[in-house]
């Protein structure tokens, strides 16, 4: 009888955190907004379904605590993404920096299988300048995309995410799948999809990691 | 004080050139000459249109509006007008469909390659990017009639 209590209270004790993780994303009722599954029907938060895939942990504990405005005119499922309407935005909810950190280890579990992870090497300044002149001028990113420009500006459109702290907020290996096969991840974003080769592919993920904050005066 | 404002002579001279390579909103790009063959994300297909309409009449469905908000309408606008939400943050503005002075000087070949192949391979804004990945050719097609429905006009 001893044996079976002691035993009951062992498995308890080492389930409980796991248990207390799983409860808090419910708790939170993070997927009021956000997919964590892509069987669910689109909604109005950007898809968590591969938070583990996207997302650097310290910028999502980071973010989770202050949240940034990452899309000014809200996800492209908000209704009033085309009109602009940025009083409209509904700000994500900020949590205690324990939430935060067990939520965040809980999203980084959260990841779709099967992507290798690619060899991207660093850039030099030529390269750079050559792919951010790509990234402007021949791919246009830059209408949708604010980035930082020469003065260390944000500089762009706004309809897609913010990529001036792109370089800590997303993973390389995220980057370059996603520009390499979107569907994967979205089955109907606003982006068009680039067939870009596998040597200017990887050289815009090196570059959308260059943009970071800390680079902006 | 000379050594300081050669300096900044430098400085500012370096920005502007950099500047003036850099940039989606360039307005040279208005005048630069579309190359012969768009060789924009690794297309190799050959277009091979005739600014004679020579293929089945396009309709314009409810798909095609829909397509339209759905990617066009982010810079050009809900009602086509070239106001759409990222129009304030480029320096060329994006085309306003609704005009007709500019787009009947336009053939339809020329607002298809415009779609598929993106604002420079027929010599405008770099802003516009190529859709000829994300769409296929009937639907861009369709766009183009769409467009001509916008502007209310046809090629002179």
């Amino acid at each position: 009888m001893k044996k079976i209590f002691y035993l009951l209270i062992s498995g308890w004790v080492l389930y409980s955190p796991i248990l207390s993780n799983a409860s808090l994303i419910e708790e939170k009722k993070c997927a009021a907004c956000h997919r964590l599954s892509k069987i669910e029907n689109e909604k109005k938060g950007p898809d968590l379904f591969y938070a583990g895939n996207k997302f650097q942990s310290g910028w999502l504990e980071e973010y989770l605590q202050n949240p940034v405005t990452l899309r000014k005119t809200g996800t492209i499922n908000n209704p009033y993404f085309l009109k602009g309407e940025l009083q409209n935005l509904q700000q994500h909810p900020i949590l205690n920096k324990n939430d935060a950190v067990n939520i965040t280890q809980e999203l980084m579990a959260i990841t779709l299988p099967g992507f290798p992870e690619e060899q991207i090497n660093p850039l030099t300044k030529g390269q750079i300048a050559k792919t951010k002149y790509e990234f402007e001028r021949t791919f246009g990113c830059i209408s949708c995309h604010q980035s930082i420009n020469l003065a260390g500006k944000p500089r762009g459109g706004i309809s897609g995410p913010s990529l001036v702290n792109a370089g800590n907020r997303l993973k390389k290996n995220w980057v370059a799948n996603w520009l390499k096969n979107p569907k994967i991840f979205s089955d109907k974003s606003r982006m068009p999809v680039y067939k870009m080769d596998d040597e200017t592919r990887l050289r815009f993920t090196q570059f959308i990691m260059t943009l970071r904050k800390e680079n902006l005066r | 004080m000379i050594k300081n404002f050669l300096i900044s002579i430098f400085k500012y001279g370096f920005l502007i050139l950099a500047l003036s390579i850099s940039g989606c909103g360039e307005k040279q790009a208005e005048k630069t000459p579309a190359p012969k063959k768009p060789l924009l994300q690794g297309e190799s297909q050959p277009l091979e249109l005739s600014d004679e309409v020579t293929h089945e009449p396009v309709v314009v469905t409810a798909k095609t509006r829909e397509t339209y908000q759905w990617y066009c309408a982010q810079c050009h606008g809900v009602k086509g007008k070239g106001d759409g939400i990222n129009a304030k943050f480029l320096t060329v503005p994006p085309r306003n469909h609704t005009k007709a002075e500019y787009l009947e000087t336009r053939t339809d070949k020329q607002f298809f390659e415009a779609i598929k192949f993106g604002g420079l391979s027929v010599g405008r804004a770099p802003c516009m990017p190529a859709w000829g990945n994300t769409l296929n050719d009937s639907t861009i097609y369709e766009l183009v009639r769409y467009i001509r429905e916008l502007c209310q006009c046809e090629a002179l």
